[in-house]
């Protein structure tokens, strides 16, 4: 979480610090299952015909875990984009933290 | 992880295996849950039927093959990430 507190570092507790570790582990974790759940769902149809990934779901797994990384990417640019117009603006409002 | 001392990593780490174990938990009734809808639709017996049995075993197999795969891929597209310098792995 380095890059929301980037600044100054204060000195922060040990409570604090583990938490946000802990943080930064849920995130990664959390974006894991998505991509999980998303990806199995796409490409692997629920007829088990044999108990092996087969050649088309293996490459659309592949494929999957790539193209979830650039979507995550793209809206994070996009909305990046979004908050630096709207801060250059007119100010005031930071909205998005990154 | 960067910046804790021995008993801060000591704390992170026992609840990393907290985690681990609830996410495992997690993991195994999903797994259920999937199998048995997408093997189980036939009430008309108590217990499963060979069919039903077989379709099960092999979703496990090809759940857990592709929970591997999906998991190696994510490791080296979130490094490449991370090294580029980009969200969400700072």
């Amino acid at each position: 979480m380095s890059f929301l507190f980037g600044g100054g570092r204060p000195q922060l507790s040990s409570a604090e610090k583990i938490a946000a570790a802990e943080t930064e582990v849920e995130m990664i974790s959390d974006m894991f299952n998505r991509l999980s759940q998303s990806c199995t769902k796409k490409c692997i149809p629920p007829e088990y015909r044999e108990p092996d990934l087969n050649k088309g779901e293996s490459v659309c797994l592949d494929r999957c875990v790539s193209k979830f990384f650039e979507v995550n990417l793209k809206v994070s640019e996009k909305m990046q984009g979004e908050a630096a117009q709207r801060g250059g603006a007119g100010g005031g409002m930071s909205g998005f933290g990154m | 992880m960067d910046g804790l001392n021995a008993s801060e990593q000591r704390e992170f780490q026992g609840r990393m295996e907290k985690k681990q174990m609830k996410e495992f938990m997690t993991m195994y009734s999903n797994l259920v849950q999937r199998c048995f809808d997408d093997c189980v639709n036939d009430f008309t017996t108590k217990s499963l039927h060979a069919k039903e049995e077989g379709c099960v075993m092999k979703c496990v197999d090809k759940y857990l093959k592709g929970s591997e795969r999906l998991g190696q891929r994510f490791q080296e597209q979130n490094a490449a990430m991370m090294q580029s310098g980009q969200l969400p792995g700072r």
